[in-house]
């Protein structure tokens, strides 16, 4: 799987990391028990410092998409139900998003066709 | 003799130099990254082309100049040793100077024109990337290492038959000309030396192997076969070092427990053959490893470009990043690897086992 950073983003490089192995994971690139590079390899080969990559798998491990285990290193996630706390931090951060649709004038429906072209779209593969 | 083993190698050098600017990254000219778009910009390719014609035609001159001056005024070989190591530092010197002035005239075009200003710059990786990587497993490196320790446990109760004087250099013809008084130490300083050097090629190994593997993000392609060649051709080229430089050692330490052992033909052509399969590995590991990533077409897509690292490289020649974890990166002007100054480990494996050496000979 690619991932590709923008050095120059407003998006801090850790959360771009973040978001692209999640998405990776959502598309099918990346499935659970596949397991990422390790620090090192991934900072060497993206060319950033090893603190970012750090970072992001921290990042990712508490939201528990990925399990830090010693000696094989970072594994993705098989996941069962959804903990109450999780769906919980998912409303939380959507609800600003929805908030900002609706006061730029989009439609429920609207939004909802939003929502369902970028679930097709990571459906595709 | 000399006059050959120098002329092959003037010949080879002169070759090489000239050939650079052709067998480098495609995406850096000159020390300079240029944007995938911009690589054959007429003026970068007349700069290159000036640059082989100047540096080609000088060689050849001074490779003149040196043959005629050894068939007609005969000299000693030491006389000619001298000479012709001149020859060779000029040769060097010449094109790093011609180097630096177009990298200067590369960094001028590169500003002048606004190459990457428009550009959104990027950083790319596969995360299956470290699979088709095909270094030598670490392991092969022991094979030398065990004949290594096992030319010192055979060489421990040959000590008595040892001459009194134990050689501790050869000249070009493969005679001992320079010797040491005998003593436990200076009775396997050879395999000594030798076994530090098998560290260190085993070091190394590591250290490329945990080294990024660098992608292009405009010409992903070309920038993977160009990566993974270099890391395959590399482990073999060491390997091939490593065996061949035990072979020579376990020769010379040989011919000092049994004198008689070897044909003198055979002592005279050891290290003549242990230079040529040198020269011609590295001829083929510099085409194979240069021409990687030419052949293929690129499809140039979007406004982006590869993170433009030039500042990372003072002069273009010497590799500088703090936040690279890397001990050692592909080199700029030149096929192969150099080391992330930046990062002290890699200090550690190229001068520890040197002082080692040092401290094992003065011993």
């Amino acid at each position: 799987m690619i991932i590709l950073i923008e050095a120059e983003s407003e998006i801090p490089i850790y959360s771009q990391l973040t978001n692209q192995v999640i998405e990776g994971i959502a598309r099918g690139d990346l499935c659970p028990g596949d397991s990422l590079p390790s620090v090192r390899a991934f900072a060497a080969d993206i060319g950033v410092n090893m603190h970012t990559v750090n970072k992001s798998y921290h990042e990712l491990e508490k939201r528990g998409i990925i399990k830090i285990i010693p000696k094989s290193g970072a594994v993705i996630s098989t996941h069962t139900e959804i903990p109450e706390s999780t769906s919980q931090r998912l409303s939380n951060e959507l609800k600003p998003l929805i908030a900002e649709s609706l006061v730029i004038g989009m439609t429920e429906e609207k939004i909802h066709e939003l929502v369902t072209s970028i679930l097709k779209e990571f459906k595709q593969n | 003799m000399a006059l050959t083993i120098f002329f092959i190698i003037i010949l080879f050098l002169a070759l090489v130099q000239t050939a650079i600017p052709y067998l480098v990254k495609r995406t850096i000219v000159f020390g300079v990254t240029i944007p995938e778009k911009h690589i054959h910009d007429k003026r970068l390719t007349s700069y290159k082309k000036r640059y082989a014609v100047i540096t080609f035609l000088i060689s050849i001159i001074l490779l003149g100049i040196f043959t005629t001056y050894a068939l007609t005024v005969q000299p000693t070989e030491d006389q000619m040793a001298l000479i012709g190591t001149f020859i060779l530092f000029a040769i060097i010197l010449i094109s790093m100077s011609l180097y630096f002035y177009f990298h200067g005239k590369t960094i001028q075009l590169k500003k002048a024109n606004k190459w990457v200003e428009n550009l959104k710059q990027v950083q790319m990786t596969d995360l299956s990337i470290r699979s088709q990587d095909e270094m030598l497993p670490w392991y092969v490196y022991l094979l030398p290492i065990i004949v290594t320790l096992g030319l010192i446990v055979y060489t421990i109760p040959q000590y008595d038959i040892l001459p009194d004087q134990i050689p501790t250099h050869w000249g070009p013809n493969g005679e001992a000309d320079a010797f040491t008084a005998k003593s436990p130490i200076s009775a396997i300083q050879l395999p000594l030396v030798l076994f530090v050097m098998q560290l260190m090629f085993l070091g190394i190994h590591f250290a490329q192997k945990n080294s990024g593997i660098k992608l292009s993000a405009t010409s992903k392609a070309a920038s993977q076969k160009r990566q993974l060649t270099l890391r395959k051709y590399t482990s073999w080229f060491l390997f091939l070092t490593s065996l061949l430089v035990t072979m020579l050692f376990s020769f010379l330490q040989l011919t000092t427990i049994h004198p008689d052992i070897f044909k003198d033909t055979t002592m005279i052509a050891m290290p003549f053959v242990f230079i040529l399969v040198i020269l011609i590995g590295t001829i083929i590991f510099a085409v194979k490893v240069g021409r990687a990533d030419k052949q293929s077409n690129v499809q140039f897509k979007g406004e982006i470009t590869d993170k433009d690292e030039d500042m990372y490289w003072k002069g273009g020649l010497f590799y500088f990043n703090k936040n690279d974890p890397s001990i050692f990166v592909e080199k700029r002007f030149s096929v192969g690897w150099t080391l992330n100054l930046a990062n002290p480990i890699g200090y550690l494996v190229l001068f520890g086992p040197i002082i080692l050496i040092l401290l094992i000979t003065f011993l």
